[in-house]
Parts: structure tokens; sequence; C-alpha cells
């Protein structure tokens, strides 16, 4: 059973915007919704260091179970996604995630407006010509701190690396 | 609080909406599209499925931004360019991309660009079309050059062409019979250039990207490569992976920094002194290659006389780093060889840039890291192709292949090759070419350097007694180019105000045609991006890959060959370039550029590689079986001939020539104070070979048009340039080994008393001022008035001045706004809060900008990016854009106020240090 992760190498990320661009192009997602945002910590000091955060698509997810409606669900192969139609714009998941990744545009009134977030490059064509589910972010990075695939294939990756540093 | 960036977003999303009205993708909308907060529901996907399916097309192409080459596979719907995808197996990159190459359909389909040909005519732009814009500019370009001679047009720009296209930039320049031409080489790398040439024998960098993983040290000199060439950290960071150490010298703490085992932070403009620091260290514990010193180099024993002077200590006093750390730098690249050393703007651009770039040179030859995998001088270019435009030579002093222009055997060899080709139907004899040129003074001007990018605008405003030629400059062509990455910007203001006509070819209009005040006399030519375009580019590491179009050129944007067709058959010597192709003006290249060999590139090795992508290893970009089996990712000259496998490694000798081995030069001037100096700068004579007949220190190879030199060579087991010593002395120069001299504005008077400049020198047609200049910086007391050290470099979101990038929505959406950074400590001291607007001021003029407070940059020195333009002084100037062309984001530009030094062998401008104060606007 296949099961699809991202795994974020802090020690590679450069903060390029690779990630962040290619998902805009991909998905043609409009200004102000971040589905990937790297993060720098210790910006200018010793210690510095850039995180890549789009959703994890955990294998317990937080926000589905905060979400009231049910909106939110999680594929066999751990791609974790929102119905809109289903989606109230309550905001709960954003509190019950811990990386930030729903994201709302900001609508009339203050409302939220429904959520968006990464799909793993995976819609528009679920349930369409099915392919092997390649997210653009991590294609694109350009130093491959963002690893995305089989959760056995980016650990074997990762695993090396970390030998390496030993 | 509507910010600025607020109102650009609101901009932006306004503009997306017109965009998806307008363009032609809706097809590609409904597929891809995020329709709004809708789900993307099943009914959705059927409908677009329902609809006649898009005729997509897949090509491989290589990204237009900075020199690392990376490949990626452009998607086009319909003639659409509406995505892109990973290329995977592509040895450089892997698929990896910065944001600025993941935005390139965003920056291709941008409504911003150039739709047509302008006129600025009584103060307002009008449409024109390209017949009557050609033939405007052809006939007053013909009729300056019939009244004042062919040198008062100045052509500048074009690195982001192919090879093929600057090679005819070039052509078309000789033929019109000026050296007037230049572009952005002269502002980035023409110091690496004259350094490694004179110190090597070739002026590139020494390895491919692809080497870097061999290394076990890396020493980021003067780079910010995590900001300026993301994908070339892969490589590094995968050494790291594998056990390499990196340590990153900087004023800054860059986000290359970030990534170091070692940080050092020193004071901009002292780069030099840190380095013979640093081999005075080595020297002193003996941990130099000996070996390699005596049997590869010449001049050790001045090298070892020159850095006597800097001892950890003196070299504390002049760089304000502490002694320890440059001992322990010294020490971690010695105990981890092969090191090497990795530089870009931040050693090319000061007034003592060939001698920086000569000391890093002689640092690695000292560790005997020169000519190994992983090891010698990496020197990241800039532009994607520049590395293939230096080569092509649009610069004012060298010919296509770096045949100098001031030895009439270059000209007479191109007026062969020109006649001899089979690409175009072109006749021309030297007597011919040499009457294209003007005379002045009794002499031919075609045997005189041209004016340089960097100053040409003295050519225009300076009276025409100052300079070496007959009449002012009086019509510029500033082809991709986009005028904010030239310092003294406020007398290029004037000088493009004075002339009677500027050119602009484009892709977008540029700050080159918002700059100048003036009613009429500009006229715009919507150039096509390199997403449209096909040809070949060079990478850093002399890689030569082949772009094919992904879309052809949108609007009326037409690309920079067939532009440069039009032209050449409108001045008057269109069967020069009548080429059926790209493919036959690279077969023209592989006939005459012979000096650095561009024999083994043809079209069809080139076509074949990039269909073979996968069979080359990443580990060291050598083809394992299939077609290509044995060649080398992108062929790296010299590429001697057509089944050479390319030289990945320069003066590598530890392997064989038809392997890709290699060796330093051997024609060097002759040090005539040397007893027996033959015996030291060459290793052992050469062989008879083919031609000659006796024995030589080189071979003849550089004009023959058979090759059969170039075989005989090989044949023999050598270099066609011999095998020669790497010159740690330059016989003849002002400094024949580098030594500290203080930058034109110092914060440090003392030290320019101990270490003063040059003396002020004529340098391409025009008086350079050294000391003249320092000594009015300490009399006018700029180190007191000014007391803030200023640098400049680069965003990773933006490219060059920025005319592509900051019209990206998705760019300026992460990277808004101009700044300045500023440490904490300045700010509370003139009380300014971060991103509060601040003027940064020069003895040039001033800048209004944010200010971004933080600790990358000490108290005492402040960073710009120079990737912005649009804003002049504070003054907005997006309403003297053609209509609807106006850039996404416009910022001020720091070259308004960066330092008026240039080098002293390129006339490279000093960007890396000025002077300047800081206060709240």
């Amino acid at each position: 059973m296949v099961t699809y992760k991202f795994l974020v190498d802090w020690e590679r990320c450069i903060r390029c915007g690779g990630c962040e661009v290619a998902c805009k192009q991909q998905n043609d997602v409009p200004i102000g919704i971040r589905r990937i945002r790297v993060v720098t910590i210790n910006e200018g000091k010793p210690g510095e260091k850039n995180v890549p955060m789009p959703c994890m698509h955990c294998a317990s997810p937080p926000c589905l179970a905060a979400c009231p409606t049910k909106a939110i669900y999680q594929r066999d192969d751990g791609i974790v996604l929102v119905d809109k139609d289903k989606c109230i714009g309550c905001g709960y998941c954003s509190w019950a995630c811990p990386f930030g990744a729903p994201q709302f545009l900001r609508g009339v009134f203050g409302l939220k407006g429904k959520m968006d977030k990464c799909t793993y490059c995976v819609l528009p064509f679920e349930g369409g010509a099915e392919r092997a589910p390649k997210p653009k972010c991590a294609g694109f990075c350009s130093t491959k701190a963002l690893l995305a695939g089989d959760a056995e294939y980016i650990n074997a990756i990762y695993r090396t690396r970390k030998a390496g540093r030993a | 609080m509507a910010t600025k960036a607020e109102s650009i977003l609101s901009e932006i999303k306004m503009s997306r909406r017109t965009f998806a009205k307008v363009a032609a993708l809706s097809a590609a909308a409904a597929l891809g599209g995020y329709a709004a907060s809708t789900k993307f529901t099943d009914k959705l996907f059927i409908d677009a499925a329902a609809a006649p399916s898009p005729a997509v097309t897949r090509t491989k192409s290589i990204c237009s931004f900075c020199s690392i080459g990376c490949g990626y596979i452009g998607v086009a719907e319909d003639g659409v360019f509406t995505k892109m995808e990973p290329w995977e197996d592509h040895p450089i990159n892997l698929g990896g991309m910065c944001s600025k190459g993941a935005s390139l359909a965003n920056i291709t389909n941008s409504e911003r660009r150039l739709k047509y040909p302008m006129e600025k005519v009584g103060g307002s732009w009008r449409r024109i079309t390209w017949d009557e814009a050609l033939t405007k500019v052809a006939n007053k370009l013909n009729s300056i050059r019939n009244t004042y001679g062919p040198d008062s047009v100045f052509f500048c720009g074009l690195v982001h062409g192919s090879i093929e296209e600057a090679y005819m930039f070039r052509k078309l320049s000789m033929l019109f019979g000026t050296n007037n031409i230049d572009h952005q080489a002269r502002l980035c790398h023409s110091t690496t250039v004259a350094g490694l040439m004179n110190t090597f024998g070739h002026g590139a960098m020494t390895n491919t990207p692809i080497a870097m993983q061999h290394a076990k040290c890396h020493f980021f000199f003067g780079s910010n490569a995590a900001e300026a060439h993301p994908t070339f950290m892969q490589k590094v960071l995968e050494a790291k992976d594998r056990g390499a150490k990196i340590v990153v010298a900087d004023p800054r703490f860059t986000r290359t920094a970030s990534k170091a085992d070692l940080f050092l932070r020193f004071r901009p403009g002292s780069d030099i002194a840190l380095i013979l620091g640093l081999i005075n260290v080595i020297l002193e514990n003996g941990w130099q290659d000996q070996e390699y010193i005596d049997n590869r180099t010449y001049g050790f024993k001045y090298v070892k006389e020159a850095v006597k002077g800097y001892t950890p200590e003196v070299v504390e006093r002049i760089t304000w780093v502490p002694a320890a750390q440059i001992r322990e730098a010294a020490r971690m690249i010695s105990e981890n060889r092969p090191s090497n050393i990795i530089w870009s703007m931040g050693v090319t651009q000061h007034s003592v840039a060939t001698q920086l770039v000569r000391v890093c040179a002689i640092l690695q030859c000292i560790l005997g890291n020169q000519g190994k995998w992983g090891g010698g001088c990496i020197p990241l270019r800039g532009h994607s192709n520049v590395q293939g435009v230096t080569d092509m030579c649009v610069l004012s002093h060298i010919l296509p292949g770096y045949y100098s222009v001031k030895s009439e055997g270059s000209w007479k060899w191109y007026a062969q090759c020109f006649s001899d080709t089979p690409s175009t139907s072109g006749k021309i004899t030297f007597d011919e070419l040499k009457a294209r040129f003007a005379t002045h003074n009794g002499e031919s001007m075609m045997t005189k350097v041209g004016f340089t990018v960097s100053r040409w605008y003295e050519g225009v405003i300076k009276p025409e007694a100052e300079i070496d030629q007959p009449h002012n400059i009086k019509a510029a062509i500033f082809w991709g180019m986009g005028a904010t990455s030239m310092t003294e910007m406020i007398k290029m203001k004037e000088a493009m105000e004075k002339l009677d006509l500027l050119v602009v070819i484009d892709p977008f209009p540029s700050v080159a045609a918002a700059l100048p005040d003036r009613s009429d006399g500009i006229i715009v030519l919507p150039a096509a991006t390199r997403q449209e375009g096909s040809g070949s580019m060079v990478t850093t590491g002399r890689e030569m890959q082949r772009r094919d179009p992904i879309i052809s050129p949108m609007y009326e944007s037409k690309t920079d060959m067939w532009i440069l067709q039009q032209l050449a058959t409108k001045l008057g010597f269109g069967t020069h370039f009548d080429y059926k192709s790209i493919d036959d003006v690279l077969r023209e290249i592989n006939l005459a550029v012979r000096l650095i060999g561009y024999q083994g590139q043809t079209p069809e090795r080139l076509k074949r590689q990039k269909e073979n992508a996968h069979t080359f290893d990443p580990w060291d970009g050598r083809a394992k079986g299939g077609p290509c089996d044995g060649e080398y990712w992108g062929l790296p000259w010299p590429c001697w001939t057509t089944d050479h496998p390319g030289t990945p490694i320069l003066y590598n000798d530890g392997a064989p020539v038809m392997e890709g081995g290699h060796d330093f030069r051997a024609k060097w001037k002759y040090p005539a104070d040397e007893p027996n100096a033959g015996e030291k700068i060459v290793r052992g004579n050469l062989p008879p070979a083919g031609t000659g007949g006796t024995r030589h220190w080189t071979y003849d190879y550089a004009k023959d048009p058979t090759g059969e030199v170039n075989r005989a060579a090989l044949a023999e087991g050598n270099p066609p340039t011999g095998r020669g010593r790497a010159m740690l002395r330059v016989y003849g120069w002002t400094d024949e080994v580098p030594k500290h001299r203080e930058p034109l504005e110092s914060p440090e008077p003392d030290l320019v008393a101990k270490y003063p400049t040059y003396e002020d020198k004529k340098l391409y047609r025009i008086m350079t001022e050294f000391k003249t200049e320092q000594d009015r910086s300490i009399a006018e007391g700029r180190h007191i008035k000014y007391p803030i050290i200023l640098s400049s470099g680069r965003h990773v979101e933006h490219h060059g001045s920025g005319a592509q990038t900051r019209n990206s929505e998705y760019l300026v959406e992460i990277q808004p706004e101009m700044y300045v950074e500023i440490n904490p400590k300045l700010a509370g001291d003139i009380g300014v809060k971060h991103w509060d607007m601040v003027w940064v001021e020069s003895a040039r003029g001033r800048c209004k900008v944010r200010a971004k407070v933080t600790e990358r940059v000490n108290e005492k020195t402040a960073f710009m990016p120079y990737n912005w333009g649009g804003i002049f002084q504070g003054v907005d100037y997006g309403d003297r854009y053609p209509d609807g062309t106006k850039d996404l984001a416009r910022g001020d530009s720091v070259n308004i106020i960066a330092s008026p030094g240039y080098d002293e062998q390129t006339q490279m401008q000093e960007t890396k240090v000025a002077l300047c104060k800081i206060y709240k606007a």
C-alpha cells in the first residue's frame, strides 16, 4: 500500500521560493493564498534555518478531527483533501493544524471564505485519468530539500543523507 | 494601513482577471484553474474533458535566468505556454529550479510585455510597424555613420541571446565598422576573464557545477549562491552531505553563510588582504602543495615575498576579521582538499578586481587544487548564456573566441571566415573590412578598443577632445539591457537624453525606455523571450545546451535572430546574414571560434545529447552507454574535434586529452628579466606538430580552418594550447603579484595612506580616475560625512535589472519592494523602525527605499539589492513606460549612488564598496 508523504530536509532548504512559485503556476493559486510557504527562523543570525511548510498530509490529521462538517477527508493513499461544497469556512482546521497549511481568502464582511490547501497536486485530476501524484513543489525543489513520494522511498533518501552527515 | 505592497497585490488580482479573459487560455483555465472558491467537482472535470482536448506539446528547454543551466519541460496547450514540468533526468539540476525559473510561463504570458514596436513622438508613445521601425533605425544609424563615422554608434547588450545571436551581433558591429559594442559581461565577470586568462590561459570557470559534488571544502568568497545560483547549492549541499566543509567569507551573513561551518565577516574592499593573509598562514605552516607548485607554476618566489607583509594580525587591521578566524579558515581549506574558491560579483566588482581574481587563482595553485575534480576557481556567471556571449565576445576589445581587436591578424581571420563560410553568401576582403572603419589621428579605429558598457555615457557627454574617437556617440542600441546594472545612473540618464536616437530591444520595455527625460527619439522593439526562440547557450561551467522554442513568439514580438537579419539587410550588408537557420550560425561558429575549442559542439551533437539526457550520470556528467557514450554533458569547451568528449575540468593533466584532459596554456608574455624564462613558463617543448616542423611551445591552431592542427596535437596527446605553467606572476603588470589597495571610497584614511590605489589611467578611450577620486574622497571627508559602507547584491526572486521578474505576479508577491538592510543598532541610532521609508545618500545622489532591519549586516555596513528600477531618486517613473507596460513592481536603483570606481584592467565598475549615510524619509 502506497502512502504519500512530504519530508522536509531543513539542512538543505535555501529558501529560493521555487516550491512556492511552482505551486502557484501549476494550480493557478490566487495571490494571497500560499499553499506552501517557506518559513525562516533566526533570519540573519547563526542558527538560521528555512522550512518549507506545505500540508504535511499527516497520518492522523488534526484538521480532519477538528472539522465539524466532515469536509476534510483522507484518501487511502494518505492524501488529505477538502470538499469545498461541505466547507463552511469556520477555520477550526486552521487552529488544529500545526503547520499553518489551511488557507483562507479574505472575503466580504470579514468572512474567511472556504478553506483551501495543498492537494499534493492530485486535483483536479482526482477520479480522472489517474497517475502517480507528483507534487510540483518537490519536483522543482532546487536543492532537493523537499522530498515527496511514497514514504518508504523518501525515507530511504533521507537515511542516506543522514548517514553521510553523521 | 494600505501599504504599497498591498496596493501592488490588488493590482495583481485585477490584472489576473483581465488576463484570464483576454488570453486564449480558456481550455487551460478550465482544467487547471483555481475556479474561485468552489470545489473542483467531477462535473467541472467532465465538462472540461468533453471540450475538445487542446493540442499539447512538451518541449525540453533551459532556464533563461542564472548561469547554472537548469533544464525544464515547457508544456504548451494550443500554442499557449501553460505549465512547466521538472526535467528530472537533466544531469545538472535533476528537475530543480528556483522561484525565477519556476515562473517562466508566468513571465512569458505577462500582459505587461511590449506587444508591438513603438516610438516616442511629442512626449507620447505611438504604435508603428516593424518595417517602419527598422527602416527608421537603419536610416538613422547610416546617416550618423556617414556624418560622424561608425564610432558614433554604441551597441550594447544581448546577454540574453543565444550564442548564435551574440555572434551575429558582434559580426554586425564588425561590418558596421566599430568596436563600440559591449555587453553585461563587462559588468559582471570581465575581471574574472582578465584575471584567470592571464594566470591559467582561459578566462572561465575551471570546473562544471556537477564537479562540485567531488569537493571536500567549498570556500565561498564574494558569492551568495543560495540566492544568486540556487541550484548550484544542490551540488554543494550534496557534497556537504558526503562530509565536505563550507567556509563563507562575506561582509554579510547571507543565506549561503547560514549553511557554513565557518563564517568570516570582513570589511568590503579588503578582499585581497584577506586572501593574502590566508596564503601567509598556509606558507607559514608549510601546508602548500610544493610538488604542484614546482611542476605546474611559475613565480612562486614572488608570491612568497609578497605575502610576507600580510600576517594574520596585519590582515585583521585591514579586514576587521579576527586573526584567529583567518588561521582557522586557512586550516580548514588546507586540511580538506580538494577545496575550491567560489565567487561572483563580490570579487569581480572592485577597482582592484582583476588582481583579486588573480589572488584567488594563486591560492588555488598554492593548495594544488587547480585542475582537480571539485577543486579550482569557480566564478559563477550571472546570466544563463553570459559565458557563451562572452565567448562570442560582444565586447569592445575582442572578437569572437577572444581574438584581440588590436591585431590585424584577427581581422584577417574573420574576413576569411565571413567569406568562406558556407552558411552565408556574403564575401568581404580584409581591406574592404578595414575600409568600413574610421581613421582617427592617422590610425585605423579597427584595431582600437572601444567604449565599455560601464562608461559608454562618457562618450556622449565628455567633450570630443577628451575621448579617443573622432566624434561623440550619437546613437545607442540597448538590446535586452535593463540599464539599472550600470553605476553612475545620473550621468547615464544625462547621456541618454543627449543622444540623437535611443533604441531599446527587449521583451519588456525596461528602465532603459523610461529613464531618460526626452519626448522624442526613442524606439522600442518587442523582442521574443528565450521561451519563444531557439539557439544554444553556454552555462557557467562551459557546457553548451540547446534551447528549443516552447511556443512561437507572442504578440508582434520577433526573435533576436530575425531582428538582426532584418537590421543587417537594411544597413546594407544582409548577404553576410542570410542564414537559413540558427544551426547555420552555429556551424559558422564551429568554423571560426578556434582559440577556445568550439569545434566539437555541432548542432547535431547538441540535439543528440538533449534527447539522451537520461544516459548521463549526474555524478560526473558523463554518458554511460547509449549514442553519447563517453561524452560529457554539454561538451564543455575546449571541445577540440567532433569526437572529443569535452573538457569538464580545465588544466587537469591527470587525464588523457581525448578523455577530457587539459593543461595550462604555454603561450605567455616572456618575462624578460628572468634567466631561462622559457623553461620556467612551459613544461618542456612540444614535439613537432603537423604544421610548423620545428620544436615549439604551442600548436598554431587558432587560424587553421581545416582543424588538422587540432587533430595532430591530440594525436600527440597534447592540448593544442600546449603544456605550460600557471603564471603566479604576470610580467609587466602594475602589480605583478596582487597586493592590497584600498577602494576609492574608503572609511579608513590611514589605510589609504598605506595602501593607496592606482595612478589615473586612460582606459577604453577615456581617462579613468583612481588616485584623483580617492584623494577627493578623503579631502571631502566622505569617511566622516558618509559613515556607512554600502554594498549591493541580488535577490533570489529577481534577476538582473528585474525587467522580467518584476513583472511576474508570483515573484512580486514574494518580493514586492526595494529595501536597504541595516543593523538593528544603526536603526536604533537613526530612529528608524523596520519597514520605515529611509533615504540612502552618497556623494552621487540618493535613493528612497524601505529599511529592512536585520542582523545580516553589521552596524557599519548596509546592503541593497540591485534588481530595481522605475523609481529614480524617490520619483516614480511609472507613467513614462509605453501604455500597459509599466513594471508591476518598481523601486529605486542602488546604482544611482554606487561608487565611481572602475577596475584597472577592464573598467569593471566598483559596486561593492561605496560610502553612504542613511536617514529617515
